[in-house]
């Protein structure tokens, strides 16, 4: 996206103007598109009818002939599904309008935005005279809108942070909400009673409706927290400590809603609908649990055995979480926990069982659902303010804003007095605040609102006029506020740096350090039990859900391997980016065939050109990462997978690649000059890759060996067999994009050269000079190996092959 | 206290040896427990008495950021800077002040069980001392770990709340 100053340079304003009238553009059409077939939908079906009758009639006297109809319009046939796209449509459209306009995301967050339009989309409705589609009908929301934005939620929930404040987070949620819902209830309750001097319908509100109000709009929501906080990057505590009591109030919420509702018409509630509540509490918050960990179970179980259908394994992710939503709404246990659980449950063990494409798949399709679910929620949000039937009564709403903050004030302060006590790192008053301020409320507390029955609550229409208030107050005011007031009180924020190894070994290393001095101290804390809980995982429960040789990896690999291929990624998309982190794997680590020897390790720099430790490095990866795609046979690490493929193939992608490596030739050319290794017959490029192809270093025998220093772009490139052992098989494939980046492998054994091992490996005619080089070269050839082994595609099966078509034909 | 709570570790003489530590069952699971015992024991000292127990448990006491901070105390035993320390010299066991990349191939080791192969392990300890490494001399100096721990919340990590 161009970048565009606040200026008004002509040329600026210039380039945006035909932009916005074409968006604009684009938004009227849209919007008369969707208001026309509303309307349309409304006008009654009595005309249909009427044609049908007079069809039968006709039919039945004499068959009239008509004109065939060439064209025809039947909007009825399609309707429903149009008008559903036609929303989608306008709310994707409008997510892309306002990140085109200048300035304004920093300043509104998207939320208010999206109101905004809802509310202009809904009064086009209503100017064109038609009737407004009920859009935030509970059970649309419930159903279609909210699941997808709670699983994303779980499925990337963090999980270390969430179980370290684990505690906090339940404090705030459920004794919170508890307060808030009594205090805000109750006192309006006081309120209303006193109105002396003109009667008012407020008096006729009884203590129990005033309860359900109260817990109604009580509760942080999960959606509009996601939208506004992630704007504001926070650090890490204060975004899951807010972000957590959102989805684990709901249990609490569903409670006290069914518990006040039912009890409503009955007009008291007992000590014992008391206690039959708190127990119900506990099962629908336990109960939704255990009803999401079965089914993730049941997902991670199910991925075990999709290594041969690798397409639908997203399919299962999503269903799987679906139906344990669905599942625990029909026992009226809380669905958003179960949703929780059954993502934070399957996580570990499904991204272990899928293939990497997979993984991108559920990501980005999880991603994408939860967005247009958020846009389309607010845009509903918009409309059904515009239409739902009001009842402004002053009192009622404004002292509802001001119970509402005021409580959830005091309600942090003292919970976090309490807290702070049993925490180690304590909540200081600046993250007090935050907490306080982020509590916003949303959607969800629209449509509980919305589902309560007029015969029972003749106060609906104030009920929802009072929550769509404090709705628009908080995500207004709060949402628009809370950025500035972030950096105004110099808040952490979140620190975008990736975790390094060092960090994952050293966590890992003080983990075991404090459990050891919990079992010296004799005292069960956190640490032992954690540890507790990992050694079963991994006895037992690994065994059964992860397919494979992937049970047994222990948890710094699967990480270190992680850590590789991001790498990989970035710096091939990147298209070898100068800028390389020096933490690059080298090649100093080589181990030889012979696990006996220790590697003596020692950077052997001298002899080599003047070359940036960044330069090779960068050189290494780009070559290290496109010599993925070549299919080889792999060695010793335990899984029977070959292709990697960390990366979709793009015909455009590999040509840029393939220019860039054409240039990395020619500088490396240069460097060409400061050695001294003679040159090397010209088929040797081939034997070096078709070295590496095979996989079996030791059991090679290279005919003839050296490289040369020329480097002559060579247009054969090979592709191995699987079953090539002994003998390199070496096909010429003209077109495969892997000849330039294979050629360059010989200068990078080379660049980097940083060991001497002596191996005596296969050797046919031993020239001086390449004695030494060879086995380095082996070395450079497993080292490469093992690293496209790190960085390959962790899928089981040799099947991988007919998936993953590596070479363009 | 453990040392007079938990009853593997009773002993008349008011004095504890590394055999009192190895009853510990859970202790003899853990990957480093053996470091962790010999960390009790100053270096060529075969018993460890109650003041030095408690002296290395202090270590874990969570920190107290109210402390002022007068030149004239000495710096407690509960900082970050001490507890860091700790764990450095639970790696450093040669007292060298510096983790060699042959050490930190031996706490992998440790820690992962056998269930890797060499050169997965040499792959990642070439990479960790690759990113600490920040003066090139192969192996990690103490601040040089303590700077790739900064994001870390020591004080939350090496805290055991009974200790207050």
């Amino acid at each position: 996206m161009p970048s565009r100053t606040g200026s008004h340079s002509p040329a600026g304003t210039g380039k945006s103007l035909p932009e916005r009238g074409l968006l604009l553009l684009m938004v009227l059409v849209l919007l008369e598109g969707s208001v026309l077939p509303l309307g349309a939908a409304s006008s009654p079906d009595i005309s249909h009818q009427k044609n049908v009758d007079n069809h039968k009639v006709e039919h039945e006297k004499n068959y009239t002939k008509k004109a065939f109809p060439v064209l025809d319009l039947d909007y009825h046939h399609i309707q429903t599904p149009f008008e559903i796209s036609l929303w989608v449509l306008l709310a994707s459209v409008m997510k892309l309008g306002f990140h085109m306009i200048p300035r304004l995301p920093g300043i509104v967050p998207e939320s208010c935005l999206l109101i905004t339009v809802g509310l202009l989309v809904g009064g086009l409705i209503k100017l064109a005279g038609e009737k407004v589609p009920p859009v935030l009908d509970s059970q649309l929301f419930f159903l279609c809108l909210l699941p997808p934005i709670i699983l994303d939620a779980g499925y990337f929930l963090p999980i270390r942070p969430f179980m370290e404040n684990l505690g906090t987070i339940l404090m705030f949620a459920v004794v919170g909400t508890l307060w808030n819902a009594f205090f805000i209830g109750g006192l309006l309750y006081a309120v209303c009673q006193i109105q002396p001097a003109n009667p008012s319908e407020l008096h006729q509100l009884e203590i129990l409706p005033c309860l359900l109000f109260g817990s109604i709009i009580s509760a942080v929501d999960p959606v509009a927290v996601l939208a506004v906080f992630e704007e504001i990057h926070i650090n890490e505590l204060l975004h899951i400590l807010v972000f957590g009591e959102s989805l684990l109030n709901d249990a609490v919420t569903v409670v006290l809603y069914h518990l006040f509702e039912e009890y409503s018409a009955a007009g008291t509630v007992t000590v014992l609908d008391g206690f039959l509540g708190i127990i119900s509490f506990l099962v629908v918050s336990l109960g939704g649990i255990l009803v999401g960990a079965i089914y993730g179970i049941l997902t991670a179980f199910t991925s075990r055995f999709t290594s041969h259908t690798r397409v639908i394994e997203p399919l299962f992710v999503f269903v799987y979480s679906y139906m344990a939503y669905l599942s625990a709404e029909m026992f009226h246990l809380s669905g958003i926990m179960a949703l929780i659980a059954c993502g934070a449950v399957m996580r570990p063990y499904v991204e272990a069982n899928i293939s990497h494409k997979s993984h991108t798949t559920i990501k980005y399709f999880l991603k994408m659902w939860s967005s247009v679910s958020e846009t389309l929620i607010f845009i509903f949000l918009g409309v059904a303010t515009v239409d739902g039937p009001h009842h402004w009564n002053w009192t009622f709403v404004t002292v509802t804003v001001i119970l509402c903050l005021v409580s959830r004030v005091i309600g942090v302060v003292g919970l976090t007095c309490v807290i702070n006590k049993f925490r180690i790192v304590k909540l200081t008053t600046k993250d007090q605040f935050i907490v306080a301020y982020g509590g916003m409320r949303g959607a969800i507390a629209f449509s509980l609102g919305f589902l309560l029955k007029k015969e029972q609550f003749p106060m609906r229409e104030m009920f929802l006029t009072a929550i769509i208030t404090v709705i628009f107050f908080t995500v207004f005011v709060q949402g628009m506020t809370i950025k500035p007031l972030v950096e105004l009180l110099a808040v952490k924020k979140k620190q975008e740096a990736k975790r390094s190894i060092n960090e994952e070994i050293h966590t890992q290393f003080l983990d075991h350090l404090l459990t050891g001095i919990e079992d010296i101290c004799g005292h069960y804390g956190h640490h032992h039990w954690k540890d507790k809980l990992n050694r079963f995982n991994k006895k037992y429960v690994k065994k059964c859900l992860i397919a494979g040789e992937r049970s047994k990896e222990p948890q710094l690999i699967a990480f270190y391997h992680k850590m590789e291929m991001k790498q990989a990624i970035d710096l091939v998309e990147s298209g070898g980016g100068v800028n390389l982190p020096s933490a690059v794997p080298s090649t100093v680590s080589m181990q030889n065939i012979q696990p006996k020897k220790p590697p003596p390790a020692k950077p052997v720099e001298k002899a080599l050109p003047k070359m940036t430790k960044g330069r090779e490095e960068e050189i290494r990866q780009i070559l290290r990462s496109n010599l993925q795609k070549t299919r080889q046979r792999l060695r010793s690490y335990n899984r029977h997978t070959l292709v990697a493929d960390p990366y979709e193939d793009g015909f455009s992608e590999l040509l840029i690649k393939k220019q860039k490596m054409i240039e990395l030739e020619k500088k490396i050319q240069h460097m060409n000059n400061y050695l001294t290794v003679p040159a090397a017959p010209p088929d040797s490029p081939t034997m070096c890759r078709a070295r590496l192809a095979s996989g079996r270093g030791t059991d090679f025998k290279p005919a003839q060996q050296q490289r040369g220093n020329k480097i002559s772009p060579d247009p054969q490139a090979y592709s191995s067999k699987p079953a090539a052992d002994r003998v390199p098989t070496i096909q010429v494939d003209l077109a495969s994009p892997q000849s330039p980046d294979s050629v360059n492998l010989m200068d990078e054994f080379r660049r980097a050269d940083q060991q001497e091992e002596d191996q005596g490996l296969m050797m046919k005619p031993p020239s001086g000079q390449s004695g030494p080089n060879r086995p380095r070269e082996e070395d450079r050839g497993r080292e490469q190996q093992k690293m496209t082994r790190c960085l390959s595609d962790p899928g089981p099966s040799a099947d991988e092959e007919e998936e993953d078509e590596p070479f363009l034909p | 206290m453990g040392f007079n709570g938990t009853s593997p570790l009773l002993d008349q003489r008011g004095e504890l040896r590394p055999e009192d530590f190895g009853a510990i069952r859970e202790l003899s699971m853990n990957p480093i427990g053996d470091r962790i015992i010999s960390a009790f024991f100053s270096p060529g000292k075969e018993t460890v008495d109650f003041a030095s127990f408690v002296r290395i448990l202090a270590h874990f006491h969570p920190t107290e950021t109210s402390r002022s901070r007068d030149g004239v105390q000495p710096e407690p035993a509960n900082s970050r800077t001490r507890k860091l320390k700790f764990a450095f010299q639970l790696y450093d066991q040669d007292r060298d002040g510096k983790i060699s990349r042959e050490e930190l191939l031996q706490v992998l080791r440790t820690m992962l069980e056998m269930q890797v192969t060499e050169e997965q392990l040499q792959s990642i300890a070439e990479r960790a001392i690759q990113e600490a490494d920040l003066d090139q001399d192969d192996a990690i100096s103490f601040d040089e770990f303590r700077k790739s721990l900064e994001k870390v919340d020591i004080d939350h990590k090496m805290s055991i709340r009974f200790l207050s």
